[in-house]
């Protein structure tokens, strides 16, 4: 699986965020430490959720492209 | 040599650049929404001024609750957005480069500033403050606004380290500016002590008039270099673009970029005349502010004098009204803070409504103007469009909001020069004429009318967010053609995630 | 790209020879105006900082050559205007307030300052034509809680009502039903009493038992016929006009719990003229005695 260097550290490093988030809230002494560690938790979830999506979106996609060029050559042929 | 009307149609046929223009997308729909919000709440503020019982009696639509959520939603969401998606545009285009670190690096920009923004909007309905004005938000906050801002300012300094043309362009030399100044002032005006770290309340570690001092080091650096120069970088590239004409001068960009840079740091204290900050200090930000002036011009004069050549643009192109009546306001509004920073002047100015016109005149006359000319080139070019959806309704916009600023202004100078001479007018037996809550009273008609020249503001920005939407979506301006090179992308990767 | 200098037909200037994106620059030297402009501006910089205060050393600062100073022009204004003030307030200074009621000159000088002190420091809890709210007796009236004569005005603004200071006027109303001194019972009776002395009869309400609850216990300071008692700063309970309200609830409320406001002692904000002159401002608001 190539994953692009810039990618996999963002990846690392938000996945931190998200658990020093994690690490907020639970110690959390007022309502907005606790709504801003959920919250960041929350933030990191989802951002990494959508780095693998593109990451298999794109995996997709050249897969795709490549099919239909191969279908094209072979069109060309006939 | 050619010679021949020069304009950037006529160049030489070159490998097309992949660009990221996906973030540019992003960001470009976030300024537009964060600015509805922003006039939006404006309004509302300004309602509330006029009448108090708007504040309702719950603690969050409360006034000192909700002014934050403005300024902040102003200069930070819409003015921030703007920045970043048109920082991001410039410098690839002009660098002919794809955004340095990848797209997950360009996408934690993205969201990790939106996060911010909502995070320190709600805090601010929550109650809490750190009471540094346009740096209100919490500690935690400010430490993860410094991890989002430290890689904006990687991936635009490493997509300069990447260019093809040897020299950097002068918008990227403001843009840079911007970022790294505005690096320094965060870090530096946000100093403080949590109380613990599972709280979101500190102490600053600075105090009385220091405080102060710093605190209006930065507040003036926010306007200077978030505020002008960033925007300076906006205009330097969308207005040679629009018009289609070299920049006026080359060596006046230089000479005024870095007379700009150097005198806008000294010019805080003139925040703090007659206060409890030192006489020497109050002098060096009113000469510097004074000196201020040309520098600032020069910003006006290279935009007004490019038009040279190219004014009967103006006629047709109504987007490139909004960019070149920006420049205006610039110039105007840099002339009036160098007169409210002389002593005498502030004297009668200070703490008055002729202050807050004079922002509004810089941030609706210039910022938002400049933005929306922006935002108007660019989108038909972001998502691959003939053109935009309907130039009249840019004109509509044009009118309503600047009829909207000049109500806004002139309201405010009455008042506010009404508020000054009110306070020290004394009788013939040296007592007070007029008490505090008199002169409050007196205000009233100004910020009624303060209240709906907001309103027209607001107006001409939803006719904006109408046309932009119709401009992506409307079958009007489909295009079959591919645009100039790097504005489309690869029709494998379009598909991802954007 | 390789620098290439062009020329453009519209100013007749050379390009810098750069290009980004189609972006290219002209050599325009420096406006003129501009830069004579720039120049001026740097010299009245430095004229400006010669004249005013402007440098910082390590300990001190250049101090200017005008030897100006805000703290020093902010002395100067307040003495010249302690000055202009004090042709006619020193007089009423030293002058006891019934005659300065009765000098027309002096007169209108302390109404002047009496009016704009009251705005800036009564206004807000006795309301901007002293008409008062909850709580906040109305000045504009002829009903006094301690008098309404000149000097009661002067001294009651002084020293305060329960303001912690040794002078201060001090009025104690038990707390009738938390020390439990009266029976629930009673304390509805003498509230029955109370609103037919307000001359708001509860319908249906038996007063006698009340009439005797109020001669034991209320009487001894606020009247056997409840027309008040000055001395002890006891309001008139036979009276349209009512500190806290004119509900029944109230009534049970102030009898069970009673509040008891402060007014702040002013002699040490405002200087003994000036005293006067509120003192005389409020006696002409209409009720003065």
């Amino acid at each position: 699986m190539d994953i692009e260097v810039g990618d996999l550290v963002v990846g690392l490093l938000v996945a931190v965020l998200g658990l020093i988030g994690l690490v907020l809230a639970s110690g959390a002494l007022d309502d907005e430490m606790y709504l801003f560690g959920l919250s960041l938790a929350g933030f990191a979830a989802l951002f990494e959720l959508g780095l693998i999506r593109r990451h298999f979106d794109r995996r997709e996609a050249v897969r795709v492209h490549a099919a239909a060029e191969r279908a094209g050559e072979a069109g060309a042929h006939v | 040599m050619s010679d021949a009307a020069l304009h950037p149609g006529a160049m030489a046929v070159r490998a097309p650049v992949d660009y990221n223009m996906a973030v540019v997308r992003k960001f470009t729909i976030a300024a537009m929404f964060w600015g509805v919000v922003a006039f939006l709440v404006g309004v509302y503020l300004a309602a509330e001024l006029s009448w108090p019982a708007l504040n309702l009696g719950y603690s969050f639509t409360n006034f000192g609750r909700l002014r934050p959520v403005h300024t902040s939603a102003a200069i930070f969401a819409f003015g921030g957005s703007a920045l970043f998606g048109t920082s991001f545009y410039v410098v690839q285009r002009t660098c002919r480069a794809r955004l340095w670190g990848g797209e997950a690096l360009a996408d934690f920009v993205f969201w990790g500033y939106q996060f911010f923004i909502v995070m320190a909007a709600l805090s601010y309905v929550m109650g809490f403050s750190q009471s540094q004005e346009y740096a209100e938000p919490e500690w935690h906050l400010d430490v993860f606004l410094t991890l989002v801002w430290v890689a904006y300012a990687a991936i635009f300094l490493g997509t300069l380290l990447k260019r093809e043309e040897s020299h950097i362009y002068v918008a990227n030399w403001f843009y840079l500016a911007f970022i790294l100044t505005i690096a320094v002032l965060h870090i530096v005006n946000n100093m403080a002590v949590p109380v613990s770290i599972y709280m979101a309340k500190s102490y600053s570690v600075y105090s009385g008039v220091q405080n102060a001092l710093i605190q209006w080091w930065y507040g003036h650096n926010a306007v200077g270099f978030f505020l002008t120069a960033g925007f300076l970088g906006m205009m330097y590239y969308f207005i040679p673009k629009q018009a289609n004409r070299p920049v006026y001068s080359y060596r006046l960009s230089v000479v005024h970029f870095w007379a700009l840079s150097f005198t806008y740091i000294w010019a805080g204290p003139h925040h703090l005349h007659y206060t409890s900050l030192p006489d020497w200090t109050q002098t060096l930000g009113m000469v510097f502010s004074v000196i201020l002036w040309m520098p600032s011009w020069g910003g006006m004069i290279n935009g007004l004098m490019t038009l040279s050549g190219a004014w009967d643009k103006l006629r047709t192109d109504p987007a490139l009204r909004f960019s070149v009546t920006a420049v205006g306001f610039y110039g105007m509004s840099t002339f009036e803070g160098p007169m409210m920073s002389i002593r005498d002047v502030n004297a009668l100015s200070h703490y008055t409504d002729w202050t807050i016109g004079h922002v509004h005149s810089g941030a609706l006359g210039w910022v938002a103007f400049i933005s929306f000319g922006a935002i108007y080139y660019m989108v038909p070019l972001l998502w691959n469009r003939s053109g935009l959806y309907s130039t009249k309704l840019v004109a509509w916009h044009y009118w309503i909001a600047t009829l909207g600023i000049v109500f806004y202004i002139t309201a405010m100078w009455v008042a506010g020069i009404m508020q000054g001479l009110m306070w020290r007018a004394y009788d013939q037996f040296g007592f007070l004429q007029y008490s505090f809550v008199e002169s409050v009273s007196a205000m009233h008609p100004y910020y009624v009318i303060r209240m709906l020249g907001g309103v027209m503001f607001l107006t001409g920005a939803l006719i904006m967010v109408f046309n932009l939407v119709m401009t992506v979506r409307s079958p009007s301006t489909d295009t079959k053609a591919a645009r100039d090179d790097g504005a489309a992308l690869p029709a494998g990767l379009a598909v991802a995630g954007e | 790209m390789p620098t290439k200098i062009e020329k453009d037909s519209v100013t007749g200037r050379e390009t810098t020879g750069h290009e980004w994106d189609g972006l290219r620059e002209l050599n325009t030297p420096l406006p003129k105006w501009w830069l004579y402009t720039l120049y001026a501006s740097i010299v009245f910089a430095i004229v400006y900082s010669v004249l005013y205060p402007s440098v910082p050393g390590i300990t001190g600062y250049f101090h200017g050559v005008l030897g100006y100073s805000t703290r020093t022009q902010v002395a100067a204004d307040v003495r010249a205007m302690a000055a202009q003030r004090g042709v006619s307030m020193d007089k009423i200074k030293d002058m006891p307030i019934e005659q300065v009621r009765e000098n027309p000159q002096l007169l209108a000088v302390a109404l002047t300052a009496g009016r704009i002190t009251f705005a800036e420091n009564c206004q807000a809890c006795h309301g901007a034509g002293g008409e008062g709210r909850p709580a906040y007796p109305v000045l504009a009236d002829d009903v006094w809680l301690w008098g309404g004569k000149l000097a009661d005005i002067q001294q009651t603004i002084t020293y305060g009502i329960r303001s912690g200071h040794p002078d201060a006027r001090v009025s104690q109303m038990p707390r009738f039903g938390a020390d439990a001194i009266l029976q629930p019972a009673q304390i509805q009776q003498v509230a029955d009493y109370v609103m037919a002395l307000y001359g708001k009869p509860v319908a249906g309400a038996d007063t006698a038992a009340g009439a005797t609850v109020f001669a034991e216990n209320c009487a001894a300071c606020h009247g056997d016929k409840g027309q008040g008692n000055r001395e002890f700063g006891a309001p008139a309970l036979a009276s349209q006009v009512h500190l806290y309200g004119d509900t029944r609830a109230v009534v049970v409320a102030q009898i069970t719990n009673p509040r008891q406001g402060v007014m702040p002692n002013w002699n040490v904000r405002l200087d003994p003229a000036t005293i006067k002159s509120v003192a005389l401002y409020v006696h002409s608001l209409g009720g003065g005695e």
